[in-house]
């Protein structure tokens, strides 16, 4: 989307609709693969491989989020019931029927993906506000009846499923350690991102945005407005129930807990600050949502082990005993405050820095 | 049958607190076109200065005045802060607002009261209960009824005699011609916002009375959003109708259906009843029928 730099000509459609398109990219992309790959495994600790994964499943349950808020114009504020739909299904096969865990994983989708059709019907006649209450109560109904009063049931485990360690595996390879579950994480969301971005640049992916942007237009060019929201219904679940099944492999235990109604808002909310309509805003998004209020919360930590900053500020220790409610209190006003004064999102103005130093310093 | 009366009666009595917060949220959708979805953090809010300023030892009666007033400050500045920076934005980026709000606000409420349970102590309504025929009723629920109704009276008298109310109306109805009319527009946000706080205060109190105040009374707030659907969006009476309703409906979920399900009916029956409406009747009883085809 950026401007490409002097001297490089385009001669074909394939050119131009090429992800890298120049050498400088490539170079850049594979950098990022290296990192990805090789730097943080060897050289972060534990704890940041930990954050790094919260960062991951982030990214793969905003994905859902993003595709439906920002690239088909439904906007969705249950997304968590799909998440859960995806967890429950997959934990259930691995349990019950002892289905390897990829195989459970993508059934787990698929089961997100048709709940997330069953809920996005009503799209065919309400649009607006009446369908975020339709999605509204498909959280409610999902997760705080059909999973805590039926789905626990099965099996007689209780409420919570505990996931006995050696039970997430692919093949021979156990996933147990935070380390294995950041390499599935990353697997995950670059398999995903791919599947994402390949879906917007072809047929359906126009047909999409052309219902987000005029869903009256769309319809009079020939796009089956019904079929396409409920497909994008169908592929949001599959990711989201996907993403679900990805965290049980670094859960101790999976419980409605989890897959509560802020977690959905939360998700709208990473797609928000980082930009809606964006790939990368889901990213950003993510990592802005995660990194800051950790961050936030080492920053603390550090002060109050200074006896001179608790003197200087004696509510320090009370507001890290009380973080988790400090974090929503913040989120809420970031929610507030990027609507309101940076509505395009990190994504946007992460554009307009790019474009300013590319040009710099003759930007006319 | 007498089950059924029973069931009936208590529904109209948590009915009423409902069509009361209900009507503040049909306030804010019809004047400023706001959804709203941080009613039932506006519910806690409201219920928690109540319960400060009772503990601190003022008259029961006297504290809901004061929550009336403080209700009505935040109400305006919450619409002055964040809400009139957002005139004329999409409806998402206005709904996404609210829910900013939501997490903000309960975010200070449990940064600031904690999330223990709360009860108001001393009892402010007596607990013997009070028989009508055969029908026992708590006495909470009878004076949360009377509250709600002298409320519900209060501000229908607003809104059809006063020259702010008839305000309010004309920008509901129209805005472009209330404006050319010469109503200020502002005024008019501001005051359902502050009136929709005021609402959802005395609606979190009278809940926090009958089972005790915790960040679960938000959660009833968020079933008003079932009744404003099943009434229509933009109408009063509506609203008033649906929160009957749906007080009823939950209740006789309760009592009827609970005993086929592991548990749980009484707080997703509404959902669900909002979802079928939705499904086959989404402008409700009374709202505006708007011609749209998706």
């Amino acid at each position: 989307m950026s401007y490409r730099p002097c001297g490089v000509y385009h001669q074909y459609y394939k050119q131009d609709h090429a992800w890298w398109q120049t050498k400088f990219v490539w170079g850049k992309m594979i950098l990022l693969l290296f990192t990805v790959f090789y730097i943080i495994p060897q050289f972060a600790g534990m704890y940041l491989i930990s954050i790094a994964n919260v960062v991951g499943y982030t990214i793969l349950s905003a994905i859902g989020v993003q595709l439906l808020i920002g690239y088909c114009g439904q906007v969705t504020l249950g997304h968590a019931a799909f998440l859960a739909m995806g967890a429950y299904t997959c934990t259930l096969l691995m349990l019950q029927l002892h289905i390897p865990y990829p195989i459970a994983m993508i059934m787990g989708g698929i089961v997100g993906g048709l709940w997330s059709v069953l809920f996005g019907l009503p799209s065919a006649r309400v649009k607006g506000f009446y369908l975020i209450m339709t999605t509204m109560a498909a959280q409610f109904i999902t997760v705080e009846f059909f999973i805590t009063q039926y789905v626990s049931q099965i099996g007689g485990r209780g409420v919570a499923y505990s996931i006995p360690p050696g039970t997430v595996k692919i093949g021979p390879w156990m996933i147990k350690s935070d380390m294995d579950v950041y390499y599935v994480m990353v697997i995950l969301v670059i398999l995903c991102i791919l599947v994402m971005a390949n879906l917007l640049r072809s047929k359906v992916g126009r047909a999409w945005i052309a219902i987000r942007d005029n869903d009256i237009a769309a319809e009079t060019m020939g796009v089956n407005i019904v079929f396409y929201k409920l497909l994008a219904f169908f592929v949001a679940g599959f990711f989201g129930g996907v993403a679900g099944a990805f965290w049980t492999s670094s859960l101790a235990a999976v419980s409605p807990e989890h897959f509560h109604f802020g977690w959905s808002l939360w998700l709208v909310g990473v797609i928000l600050i980082g930009g809606v309509g964006s790939i990368h805003g889901i990213i950003y998004g993510a990592m802005f949502m995660t990194l800051i209020p950790e961050g936030l919360k080492f920053l603390i930590f550090v002060l109050t082990q200074n006896p001179f900053f608790v003197d200087l500020m004696p509510f320090l220790p009370l507001l890290l005993e009380k973080f988790l409610f400090v974090k929503e209190a913040a989120f809420g006003l970031a929610i507030v405050l990027f609507l309101i004064f940076e509505p395009n999102g990190i994504s946007y103005r992460w554009w307009q820095i790019k474009n300013y130093f590319n040009l710099w310093p003759f930007s006319y | 049958m007498e089950i059924f009366l029973q069931l009936l009666i208590t529904g109209i009595l948590v009915g009423s607190i409902y069509a009361l917060v209900a009507l503040g949220w049909t306030l804010i959708y019809k004047c400023s076109g706001v959804l709203n979805l941080a009613m039932g953090e506006l519910t806690l809010i409201g219920a928690y200065v109540c319960l400060t300023f009772y503990h601190w030892g003022i008259p029961f009666i006297l504290a809901l005045l004061f929550t009336l007033v403080i209700g009505f400050v935040l109400g305006i500045l919450t619409e002055i802060l964040f809400l009139r920076p957002m005139v004329g934005e999409p409806v998402l980026s206005v709904i996404m607002v609210t829910v900013g709000l939501a997490f903000f606000f309960k975010g200070l409420v449990m940064l600031i009261w904690g999330t223990d349970t709360v009860v108001f102590t001393p009892w402010v309504f007596p607990m013997e209960p009070v028989f009508i025929g055969k029908i026992v009723v708590g006495q909470v629920y009878l004076w949360a009824f009377v509250a709600s109704i002298i409320l519900l009276i209060g501000f229908v008298t607003f809104f059809k005699y006063t020259k702010w109310g008839l305000s309010m109306q004309a920008t509901a109805d129209d805005e472009m011609a209330a404006l050319s009319l010469g109503v200020n527009a502002k005024v008019v946000y501001a005051l359902a916002w502050a009136i929709a706080f005021m609402a959802a205060g005395v609606g979190g109190t009278l809940l926090g009375n009958i089972n005790g105040l915790n960040i679960s009374v938000g959660y009833l707030g968020l079933l008003v959003l079932p009744a404003v659907v099943l009434g229509g969006l933009n109408s009063v009476p509506g609203a008033i109708v649906g929160g009957l309703v749906i007080g009823i409906i939950q209740n006789l979920a309760d009592g009827y259906l609970s005993r086929f399900t592991p548990g749980g009916v009484k707080d997703v029956f509404p959902f669900a009843v909002m979802v079928i409406v939705l499904l086959f009747k989404p402008y409700g009883l009374w709202g505006w029928v708007r011609i749209e085809r998706v």
